[in-house]
């Protein structure tokens, strides 16, 4: 009898749960064999393809300066040539991935008409059908860098197409779109926020602001809708253009936020207000600064900082002994601008230790 | 007891062993299987992010880094500039020297031209007092430094101290020899600045093994594997820990703890709760547990969220002593947390949380090391009595090794697949070899710091943190 026969002999007289976990031993040995092989090739494969993608970059980036210091004739025997190429090049899926990535580096470094040549390129070496394929496809991912693509070389022809997915239920995607109607539109880019629906997140509105920003002499749309909006990131977005943009002529309306249903918008309320020193703000929210949030009596109490008045002593004084630390100090450093001897008077009185250390420190700065 | 009874008792124990071997078993798998769709969905997202304008945004919102030290002054000064070298722009570092021996002080003091200021400090955690005061830099290249030297009081001490001087409204709370990358607070921040429908309270990184790699003014150049199979062991350990679990439970919205050497705090939810607590070892677990609870007796809908990045860096113990103490603290710091807050447990008040999450601790995690040790002497008395069916335990015993082994190279495939950290030739063989030797080389000394811990916690009530020698980052 040999080896394995006397194994095979030995294993039929184990019983079944000894069977079935030698059989599961078995397999987990064939799977980590199976895997360790795989991960040699994956590691080999990994490091190929960064290899294979470094050069081939490299060797874009050197055609694309070419054809950018071509002439500037799009019929250039020179950029024909490249288009050819690249027309060969991106039926490859990998390749195609690789000029994309060069492409939009370039795009994002250069400006002028080199950044329009790029734009034709990406139009004639036929990315454009790619990119508007993506937007077809029925993942949310390949749908987003399809519009990030859009966005990147400027098609702006497909806004109506790209419009239909401004309240797509995934995030990413409502992001890009809105990415793509303000890189293209600027503040005509905007209009999304007349009937959007789902939110923006802040991060995206950061984003957004930030875009604006490098458009200079761009001229702000009317906000004063945006800021009566049923979507309150709609609003919260709308008081951040109106403190960018100095929107003084919504005032009134900013006025009308501080009685707002939702506390983070009338806190942004406020210090929008603030920036813009409205005088009108501080009798209404004096009113009933009592029911109002700490958050909310905090913003004003920094609203009070520029626009404090010799008449606003009594207000103040009742909030010298706040349980807020925060707004105790203000109200004390409020009282010491308009009020030196009362504020000393008041220092000398106290025995709390908290207010003391806030006095010290209020007569030293 | 007549011998019947024994052998219904014998056979209970059996089956308990059996059953409890399954589970842990069948979790694994499940939470790879989690942690699989969950990292697909994270490079998906992320795939397209533009981090730029987050940046350079001035309505970004503001970030503090708070870094507690003691007896650093090894590489204090380098490990500030680390941290002065993120590329997000509304941030400051306040770094708390914790009533350190040594001359950290001073040398921050020349480095960095420092000088004392006047502060007024809201203490809405109660901290030990400060000692020499609080300094800023007079360089305006160093202005979003703050220097605090204060009295000892432990780690969980500074860091309330410096979320109490903290005027941003996200604190980032770190280990001072971390190194931080340069992205890492824009992809921190970003969980919560997204998400719209749920309120983001924490967010944690995975914290990498730089032991080894190549660090020049506290930037990272050059990837490396350690040369010692303990820490090429522990490299293991973390993919397993950071890749496979925490990712699951991060897309289970279950996470109960965030790594102490990088993570992001929305700073008002960490006061309301009271900020760290000062009596654990496992504040940073801790901190985690006390939000959650909180939020779910608020009845806020909220997520602890996980960033997989490679972003934070640190050094691993390069021998058994000091990881053994490392091990023996984290036990300590879980038994603490999980007895403090029992009443959370299996309590459908606090839903997934109490009913998942805090269940998985207590039996796969708190409980392991006891089971496994009463596993192992049951063993021995049933060699003792000669009464071992060698046949069972062998098949057994390398199931389970094939298991483990299995498991720690489906970590390694996340690793290649997602982030590829490891790229150079031989790497891949080294940890292959590390795999195989692990449950050997690692697995006891964790067993045994784990009853270290246990008893420690029990009958040594007086052990605290336990040694921790650094030998610094860029020192190799």
């Amino acid at each position: 009898m040999n080896g394995l026969e006397y194994l095979i002999n030995n294993f039929k007289q184990f019983p079944i749960l000894i069977k079935i976990v030698w059989i599961l031993s078995g397999i987990l040995f064939i799977i980590i064999i199976n895997l360790l092989i795989y991960l040699k090739f994956l590691r080999g494969y990994l490091r190929n393809k960064e290899n294979i993608f470094a050069k081939l970059q490299s060797e874009y980036e050197s055609e694309l300066i070419n054809y950018l210091y071509a002439s500037q004739e799009e019929e250039d025997p020179t950029k024909l040539i490249i288009v050819e190429k690249m027309k060969t090049c991106i039926k490859d899926k990998f390749n195609r991935e690789i000029f994309l990535t060069v492409l939009s580096k370039l795009k994002n470094d250069i400006s002028g008409e080199m950044a329009e040549s790029i734009e034709h390129l990406y139009v004639k070496s036929g990315l454009i059908d790619y990119s508007l394929a993506k937007l077809k496809s029925n993942k949310w991912d390949v749908k987003a860098a399809g519009i990030k693509e859009l966005a990147l070389f400027e098609i702006k022809n497909v806004y109506s197409e790209i419009s239909k997915y401004k309240d797509y239920p995934k995030q990413e995607v409502r992001n890009e779109v809105q990415l793509y109607f303000v890189n293209l539109f600027q503040f005509k880019g905007l209009d999304f926020l007349n009937d959007l629906k789902t939110p923006i997140s802040e991060w995206n509105q950061i984003q957004l602001l930030e875009i604006l920003q490098k458009f200079e002499d761009q001229e702000i749309t009317d906000i004063s809708h945006w800021l009566k909006s049923k979507n309150n990131s709609v609003v919260i977005f709308a008081l951040k253009l109106a403190k960018i943009y100095n929107q003084f002529q919504v005032i009134n309306i900013l006025l009308e936020l501080l009685a707002h249903e939702n506390k983070d918008i009338r806190v942004e309320a406020i210090e929008v207000l603030n920036y813009f020193q409205t005088n009108e703000a501080k009798q209404i929210l004096k009113n009933n600064f009592l029911n109002r949030s700490t958050d909310e009596q905090i913003a004003f109490f920094n609203m009070l900082g520029g626009i404090v008045e010799k008449n606003d002593e009594d207000f103040i004084l009742k909030n010298v002994y706040h349980e807020n630390f925060e707004i105790k100090t203000l109200a004390l450093k409020l009282l010491k601008i308009i009020n030196i001897d009362r504020f000393k008077m008041l220092s000398r009185s106290l025995s709390d230790v908290e207010n003391q250390t806030i006095f010290n420190f209020l007569e030293k700065n | 007891m007549d011998s019947s009874t024994v052998k219904i008792i014998l056979l209970t124990i059996h089956y308990l062993f059996f059953i409890y071997a399954f589970t842990v078993i069948g979790s694994y798998i499940f939470l790879a299987i989690i942690s699989a769709i969950e990292s697909i969905q994270y490079i998906k997202k992320n795939s397209f992010v533009n981090y730029n304008e987050i940046l350079s945004s001035t309505v970004s919102p503001s970030i503090s880094i708070i870094a507690p030290a003691y007896n650093e002054s090894l590489n204090i000064i380098e490990n500030v500039r680390s941290l002065l070298s993120s590329h997000y722009v509304n941030y400051d570092v306040i770094i708390v020297n914790d009533g350190s021996k040594d001359n950290s002080l001073e040398l921050l003091i020349e480095a960095y031209n420092l000088v004392e200021v006047n502060y007024l400090i809201n203490e809405q955690i109660k901290t030990k007092p400060l000692r020499k005061g609080i300094f800023k830099s007079t360089n305006p290249a160093f202005e979003k430094l703050v220097v605090i030297d204060k009295e000892n009081g432990g780690k969980a001490d500074a860091l309330n101290f410096g979320i109490n001087i903290s005027k941003s409204k996200y604190v980032a709370c770190i280990d001072v020899d971390c190194l931080l990358l340069e992205d890492s607070l824009q992809k921190m921040i970003k969980p919560f600045l997204e998400l719209t429908d749920v309120k983001v309270i924490a967010s944690g990184g995975v914290i990498r093994i730089a032991n080894s790699c190549t660090i020049k003014d506290g930037k990272l150049l050059d990837v490396n594997i350690p040369k010692k199979l303990i820490e090429i062991a522990q490299i293991l350990e973390y993919l397993r820990s950071f890749l496979l679990g925490r990712m699951a439970w991060s897309r289970l919205n279950g996470l109960l703890v965030i790594s102490g050497a990088f993570g992001m705090f929305d700073k008002k939810i960490a006061i309301q709760v009271g900020g760290y607590d000062t009596n654990t070892v496992g504040e940073d677990m801790e901190i985690i547990v006390r939000m959650r609870g909180y939020m779910e007796e608020q009845k806020i809908k909220y997520k602890v969220a996980y960033i997989p990045d490679p972003l934070c860096w640190t050094e691993a113990p390069d021998n058994y002593k000091i990881l053994i103490s490392q091990r023996n603290r984290w036990t300590r710091g879980t038994i603490e947390t999980l007895r403090k807050h029992r009443k959370i447990g299996f309590n459908p008040k606090y839903n997934l949380f109490g009913m998942l999450s805090y269940p998985y601790w207590l039996f796969y995690e708190r409980l392991a090391p006891i089971i496994e040790v009463i596993g192992i002497l049951y063993f021995v008395i049933l060699i003792a009595l000669k009464n071992v069916r060698w046949d069972y335990a062998l098949a057994f015993f390398i199931l389970a090794y094939l298991f483990s082994v299995l498991f720690t190279i489906v970590a390694i495939f996340s690793e290649e697949l997602t982030f590829h950290q490891y790229k150079k030739k031989g790497t891949g063989f080294k940890l292959i070899i590390v795999t195989l030797l692990e449950p050997f080389i690692l697995h006891p000394f964790i067993l045994y710091a784990a009853l270290r811990g246990n008893f420690d916690y029990y009958f040594n009530k007086k052990k605290k943190w336990g040694e921790m020698t650094r030998k610094g980052l860029s020192k190799k």
